[in-house]
């Protein structure tokens, strides 16, 4: 009975969970972090069964309310969305782990039970972007997840973060107003939300009024792009995600951002068909600026000394890899995309996660500081270096396997430069990591005055993502497998 | 604030704009409004009592709690609407078929499950009116004698 309403149910249950921690109030600490905990461990149960159902069923679909489309809201978790939703109950619920212990010497007291709530709603409106298959809908759950990312980066209460927070707000909102345009410009020509329906009304309405979905077209690739912030749009990223607290950040830079990505790509291969898309320049402009990113977030980290900024810089950069994908836009380099979304997600969360750690241990922010601390503290060390390894792309580690789909994909569309942009991009990426880590291990040992110990859940969040990077990269027909149906799923419309 | 006629009013005139939310939430179903409309409108009759009275008084009558509970059990009692349907075997959100009683078109007690559905709304958009309001009055005050 409970598996045909899976789909309702992983947004159900962070939603509700959310708003009981909420009923109980700012004094229930320890119940928060228990309800927010078991409240991911069944969602991240719930997602693996949707994904095992996507691998044999194909498409999932589930009417709410038992109406059908185009009347009623329709929840669609093809093969894609379901790898996403898997990415994204798994990370958050990582997260949760490492927060625990960690998360009440960040933040004030008063809020921490706030913070769970805050927590799981962003999570919520992530799933719900992701299964919706409705306009209006996702429209609705990028507004909460824009809300409810803009609260996460000024939880801190500083201000650095308040300002961080507040520009991140109206960025963001600005893009959700320009999505908001191309949905109203969309519903008008074609007369349904449904994006299944969208796609059969479209044709028509293109030859009646080419202006408006022209136009749609556009402010949807802006609203987009400045939401997952790419190059010359990504301004309100590196405050935003380098003033947060640590796991804001990690799942800021690691899930919020690609979410923005997911709904391109419905946008992308269920709305509009691929023959379409070539009579509009969204190709190459996406192929401009994601090299710009590249090049420009590597260039702009490396010159960073604040070592969540020159995380968060990185980020530019790795969007415009999964950009370039889909800019590529043949087969092997949308693999490469995706593969880069659960690549990157696990690689940010780690690198975020365990900087937070240094950065607490040490009460270090500065790179070049970091002079043997891998010493004195190994662990989170180490999961840095794996992390930062895998970023560059060194073969046996995940992060190779997604710039290797990429650069398949471009020999595919006989577009070897982009190949030498990620080369160039994986060197810039070697020369802002690899001397931290060497730093780090060979430097002279430093001296504490003391030696803190890291709580266990973090211990073990490290652990499991460090385990992730490598297992990804080893067995990468693993998701690769995966992915190749996806894709074709998506190529075919 | 210490105006005599706009307590008298606003004493005066509160209850009424009371009743009128709550008739929109509850006729919410069968004529024009529902539960946003209406709990805006509950809303604004305490947003006027603060400005007659102060926040101070209006706290005593609607400890901040209270709001807060308000608006939780209002979502929570949302999902919950909606799951009854799950037991019913049917899908989330599902009305006549999960056996919510349909009534007479027209009459007040009508629709199933959109009746407490739009209460619920209503629950929830009046108690995110007065935290937001009240919020915004504290933040005043604060900078007011801090």
């Amino acid at each position: 009975m409970i598996t045909q309403h899976l789909p309702a149910l992983i947004i159900l249950v962070p939603l509700v969970s959310a708003f009981i921690i909420l009923l109980l109030g700012p004094n229930y600490v320890r119940f928060a972090r228990h309800t927010a905990m078991a409240a991911s461990v069944v969602l991240t149960v719930f997602a693996l069964l949707l994904l095992l159902e996507t691998t044999q069923d194909g498409t999932i679909r589930y009417y709410f309310g038992g109406w059908q489309p185009p009347w009623g809201i329709e929840l669609y978790i093809d093969r894609m969305t379901g790898f996403f939703l898997a990415i994204v109950s798994s990370i958050n619920l990582l997260v949760l782990v490492f927060a625990a212990g960690v998360l009440e010497q960040e933040i004030r007291e008063r809020v921490v039970a706030h913070y769970y709530a805050l927590f799981l709603i962003l999570t919520t409106s992530l799933l719900g972007i992701a299964a919706s298959n409705d306009l209006f809908n996702i429209f609705v759950f990028l507004e909460i997840s824009s809300v409810s990312a803009a609260a996460l980066v000024a939880v801190n209460g500083n201000r650095y973060a308040m300002e961080a927070g507040v520009k991140y707000l109206i960025l963001s909102t600005l893009g959700s107003g320009s999505v908001l345009l191309a949905i109203a410009n969309i519903y008008m020509v074609t007369g349904y939300l449904n994006l299944t329906y969208i796609a059969e009304a479209l044709p028509a309405a293109f030859a009646q009024y080419p202006l408006n979905i022209v136009a749609s077209l556009g402010l949807i690739m802006v609203g987009l792009t400045v939401k997952a912030a790419l190059y010359p749009l990504h301004i309100w990223l590196p405050d935003a995600h380098g003033s947060a607290p640590t796991t804001s950040s990690a799942v800021l830079s690691g899930l919020v951002v690609k979410v923005y990505i997911i709904v391109f790509i419905k946008f992308l291969f269920r709305i509009f068909p691929v023959d379409f898309i070539e009579i509009f320049p969204i190709q190459p402009n996406l192929l401009v600026m994601s090299t710009f990113g590249i090049l420009m977030g590597s260039i702009l980290a490396i010159r960073q000394t604040d070592i969540k900024k020159m995380l968060a810089y990185s980020t530019v950069a790795q969007v415009g890899y999964i950009f370039l994908g889909l800019g590529v836009l043949t087969p092997n380099a949308v693999i490469g995309s995706m593969l880069h979304i659960l690549n990157h997600a696990i690689m940010k969360t780690i690198l975020f996660l365990s900087a937070g750690c240094i950065i607490k241990l040490t009460g270090i922010r500065e790179v070049n500081r970091l002079e043997g601390v891998g010493r004195v503290y190994p662990l989170p060390m180490a999961a840095f270096s794996l992390g930062a390894l895998a970023m560059i792309g060194i073969p046996p580690l995940n992060g190779f396997v997604s710039k290797w789909y990429l650069g398949l994909g471009a020999l595919d569309a006989d577009q070897p430069f982009f190949v030498l942009i990620i080369l160039v991009s994986s060197f810039l990426n070697g020369l802002y990591y690899l001397p931290i880590v060497i730093r780090s291990f060979f430097g002279r040992e430093p001296r504490f005055s003391e030696i803190k110990v890291l709580p266990i859940g973090a211990r073990f969040t490290l652990t499991a993502l460090a385990v992730a990077i490598v297992v990804f990269g080893l067995f990468s027909a693993l998701p690769v497998g995966y992915l190749e149906p996806a894709v074709e799923q998506l190529f075919a419309g | 604030m210490r105006d005599l006629i706009v307590r008298v009013i606003a004493r005066f005139i509160i209850p009424f704009i009371q009743v009128y939310g709550l008739y929109i939430v509850l006729y919410g179903h069968v004529s024009p409004g529902g539960g946003f409309a209406g709990g805006t409108v509950m809303a604004s009759s305490l947003i006027l009592y603060v400005m007659a009275f102060g926040a101070r008084s209006e706290k005593r009558r609607l400890p901040e709690w209270v709001a807060r509970s308000i608006e939780s059990a209002g979502a929570v009692f949302f999902v919950a609407i909606g799951l009854v349907s799950l037991f019913q075997g049917t899908t989330f959100l599902a009305n006549q078929a999960a056996g919510f009683p349909m009534g007479i078109p027209g009459r007040v007690f009508s629709a199933g499950a959109i009746f407490l559905l739009t209460f619920g709304i209503g629950m929830k958009v009046f108690s995110t009116m007065i935290t937001l309001f009240t919020h915004l009055i504290e933040e005043e005050e604060k900078e007011g004698t801090g």
